[in-house]
């Protein structure tokens, strides 16, 4: 397998009123992900975020790593954020997605979503979440310690193709 | 990032198992193409690709989505940018 061609070089990001998406190789922060939907009309600040597990189905994962169509993958991520946005009257959005080699236990996805009060709040953090596994063009790849590789598909979560 | 495809050519993007079955992140092909030659074109270059990566996986055209069964009209051109879109598994 190449090194595929559409990681971005650095940080890549799209912003618009309240609404910040990113995809980024390096290490994510929870906190700044968070700083970005802070606001002194918010009264809830929901956040989540995402780690890679050891394990599918029993199996040990020795590595995991993300790769993404960056400019569609932005842009499907603006869409999404602005939508819920709308939705549910949200202060503000952030979404960072980390691309490449992610050792297990660490974020590979952070969702902080900001609105006046905390229904609106949970509520469009978990939308954000399932729309993006739903739509988000960003594929995880799972490497077995036996040298056996997946490519994990979200939408049947059961099993991924098998690439050798 | 990507190269341009030389002339008379366009790009097509492989993601994921598209990657993994033709050993290829991009290659350029000839231009025009009609969309709907686009998968028998493929199949002929990388046999099984069909049944095994293309018809579960979406395809875009300068990032937009274009539906390949419903394409009589659509025509791929010099130096677009056509890309395979397994499906995703981010998060």
């Amino acid at each position: 397998m190449a090194t595929p061609t559409s990681e971005p070089q650095d940080d890549s990001s799209l912003s618009q009123e309240g609404c910040y998406v990113a995809l980024t190789n390096s290490p994510l922060t929870i906190q700044s992900v968070t700083d970005r939907v802070r606001s002194p009309q918010a009264g809830a600040i929901v956040i989540f975020a995402g780690t890679t597990r050891d394990t599918f189905e029993h199996k040990p994962v020795a590595q995991l790593s993300y790769t993404a169509y960056t400019p569609l993958a932005l842009q499907t991520m603006l869409t999404i954020a602005t939508t819920l946005h709308s939705e549910h009257s949200l202060h503000g959005i952030a979404m960072v997605h980390r691309l490449g080699a992610v050792p297990v236990g660490e974020e590979s996805i952070v969702i902080a979503v900001s609105a006046a009060h905390r229904q609106a709040a949970w509520r469009a953090g978990e939308a954000a979440l399932e729309a993006c596994k739903a739509r988000v063009e960003v594929w995880k790849r799972e490497e077995f310690g036996d040298g056996e590789g997946v490519w994990r598909a979200n939408r049947d979560g059961v099993r991924g193709e098998r690439v050798g | 990032m990507t190269p341009k495809p030389p002339q008379g050519h366009f790009n097509v993007l492989y993601f994921a198992t598209a990657g993994s079955y033709t050993s290829k992140n991009v290659e350029a092909l000839p231009a025009p193409l009609p969309l709907k030659k686009l998968f028998s074109t493929l199949e002929e270059r990388y046999e099984g690709i069909r049944a095994s990566v293309l018809d579960h996986s979406l395809v875009t055209i300068n990032l937009t989505y274009v539906d390949v069964d419903d394409a009589e009209e659509v025509v791929i051109q010099e130096g677009d940018e056509v890309a395979i879109i397994p499906p995703v598994s981010s998060g």
